[in-house]
């Protein structure tokens, strides 16, 4: 018995064809019941995220299996042949490439977790409708036990990698948790909305929205849970606010350093941390020279980002070479043949060892 | 034996400090577990030697400047394991080992060159036990808000500057710092105030020189909590404050 991985991801695959192999989370039960229906396949796990789908699956003739699948991915979702490359992984390859899955060194935002849980859901789903057995349980098990270890012995999570997670770490090194931190957003658009997100996502409430276009600033402040005020109000709420991501299209400033002086001045210690992403910028670099007061601009949050991205791009290595120790410790235990399997091919094996292509 | 617990206790602070460099250099993440252990093992040897020195006069052993170094090294030890993990600031330890290690050396040479050997009272007073205990209690709070202040000045010019380094990671969140700062200020004007109000109670006075500089370290911080109490200083200015406050306290031990 072999494993084989067959899909595509944000590597191989446009956003335009990943959308249209998307297997929504409902009509993955049915899916996995149709692939265990294809030739060998005995055993199917199936993973569909917005930057991937995967099959992962147990067969006697792997390769057998694979084309079927291909076809079968096809026929079901609708795409020529040559529009799509599906990668295709059997056994000890299979195995590395979900290891390095589960890992978040395959995905797009390097060393992120989400990828973890979204393995978890997609095993327990298959699991719950009998479509592992030995290989898939062993393989998945395996995975996971690798993904944990990645993580805690390197630094592959470290660091910020994109505008939005830098705002947050800078946010909660100034703040400490930022629960209960109150957030103001002027000038409600894509970039503002994505870092407030970002902010909520960590705790932080209260949000204030204030924009030229109030109906916009309704709108924001509705998706986000906050309040919407005039952009002739906005400087009355400042003393109530922690943090400020600022994204209007002014062709001047609307942040000035006599205002934040101003207003530090009656919050009685507190800091206040400045996000402006605008261009031309909405805040005046001097602000930053106030006690208390820190101001980072789009370029700055985009350096962190970068340097982020390529503290956790050297730490790749390190995290193959943990993996490798660990398989070479432990080897691939659903590769490793069952004692059934020994008994009636005479094979010898220590359980755990990689015997590949039973 | 003493100098022994003395040296060996040095030596615990000196190689905690450096592991902790080390860790915090390479990225590492067990910089508080390993600062905690060292730092316990530290205070073990500093307590023994305390306590050698405790018979060795009879008393509180305080009778030179060596014994008060280390006195007040055994007290910014003891609020840092006490107060360090209360207030989620284990990397205190990093940065207060460095002046631990600088007074136990201090008190070392001293030692080694010139013990006065044991100063037995004629008559305990208890009263002065307390004032003088109290006191360099206080100091150790004061020593810590020193060390909290550095950490303050440190993340937020690593902030400020737009460019964090490595220590911006390990360092705690500012507002932390600010916190401790000031409840680290408040717990040792109220230790320094039951030590000065303990000497009414003595026997006999101090001396003048020891009432004024005793004085002088209480009006300096408590005029330092009154200003943020009131005003609400920035925490640029409160740690500036207590880093110069300390230099301050310690340059009047030296008076005394």
């Amino acid at each position: 018995m072999s494993i084989f991985c067959l899909g595509v991801n944000h590597k191989t695959a446009p956003v335009e064809l990943r959308e249209r192999l998307a297997i929504a989370e409902k009509a993955i039960p049915t899916h996995l019941s149709e692939i265990c229906e294809l030739g060998d396949v005995s055993e199917a796990v199936v993973l569909s995220t917005c930057n991937r789908v995967e099959v992962y699956g147990a067969s006697t003739d792997p390769a057998g299996a694979l084309d079927a699948l291909i076809k079968y991915m096809v026929a079901h979702f609708e795409v020529a042949p040559d529009e799509v490359e599906f990668y295709r992984h059997e056994n000890d390859d299979a195995a590395h490439h979900l290891f390095e899955v589960a890992s978040g060194l395959d995905s797009m935002v390097l060393g992120e977790t989400e990828i973890f849980g979204q393995l978890k859901k997609a095993y327990a789903t298959a699991q719950s409708h009998g479509t592992t057995s030995r290989r898939m349980n062993k393989l998945f098990q395996q995975s996971f036990s690798v993904g944990k270890l990645v993580r805690s012995s390197t630094r592959i999570q470290q660091g910020s990698t994109s505008i939005g997670a830098a705002a947050v770490d800078l946010a909660e090194k100034i703040f400490g948790q930022l629960d209960g931190c109150r957030v103001m957003i002027i000038g409600a658009g894509e970039m503002s909305r994505t870092t407030a997100q970002s902010l909520v996502s960590r705790g932080a409430k209260s949000i204030i929205v204030s924009n030229r276009s109030f109906d916009k600033a309704e709108e924001l402040a509705a998706e986000l849970d906050g309040k919407a005020v005039t952009f002739d109000d906005w400087e009355n709420h400042l003393d109530h606010v922690d943090i400020i991501v600022s994204s209007t299209s002014a062709p001047h400033t609307v942040v000035h350093r006599n205002t934040i002086e101003h207003v530090m001045s009656r919050r009685r210690g507190h800091s206040l941390f400045l996000i402006d992403i605008a261009v031309p910028r909405d805040i005046e670099e001097e602000v930053n020279a106030v006690d208390n007061v820190y101001l980072y601009n789009i370029d700055q949050l985009q350096q962190i980002a970068d340097e982020g991205l390529a503290r956790r791009e050297r730490q790749i290595s390190v995290c193959r070479e943990v993996i490798a120790e660990f398989l070479s410790e432990k080897g691939i235990e659903a590769l490793a043949s069952s004692p059934g399997e020994m008994s009636s091919r005479g094979r010898q094996g220590s359980a755990g060892r990689p015997i590949t292509n039973l | 034996m003493d100098n022994f617990y003395l040296i060996s206790s040095t030596v615990f602070f000196l190689v905690g400090f450096v592991l902790a460099v080390v860790a915090l250099r390479s990225g590492g993440k067990q910089v508080g577990g390993l600062n905690i252990g060292i730092a316990v093992a530290g205070l073990v040897f500093q307590s023994l030697f305390l306590y050698e020195r405790g018979e060795l006069h009879g008393r509180c052993p305080i009778t030179n400047g060596a014994e008060v170094l280390v006195f007040i090294s055994w007290s910014i030890v003891i609020m840092y394991l006490v107060l360090g993990r209360a207030f989620r600031l284990s990397l205190l330890g990093v940065f207060s080992m460095p002046i631990v290690f600088l007074f136990q050396s201090i008190a070392i040479v001293y030692l080694l060159a010139a013990d006065p050997g044991a100063q037995r009272p004629e008559k305990l007073d208890p009263w002065l036990e307390m004032h003088a205990a109290m006191s360099l209690l206080a100091y150790g709070a004061y020593g810590l808000s020193f060390v909290a202040g550095i950490m303050y000045l440190v993340q937020d010019r690593q902030i400020k500057s737009h460019q964090p380094g490595r220590l911006f990671r390990s360092l705690p969140p500012i507002r932390f710092l600010s916190d401790a700062l000031f409840r680290l200020l408040i717990i040792g004007t109220l230790l320094l105030t039951v030590g000065i109000v303990s000497a009414f109670f003595m026997e006999k006075l101090p001396d003048a020189l020891h009432l004024i500089v005793s004085w002088a370290v209480w009006i300096v911080y408590a005029g330092i909590l009154a200003v943020h109490l009131l005003k609400r200083l920035a925490p640029r200015i409160l740690s500036l404050s207590a880093i110069a406050a300390f230099i301050f306290a310690l340059a009047t031990l030296t008076a005394l």
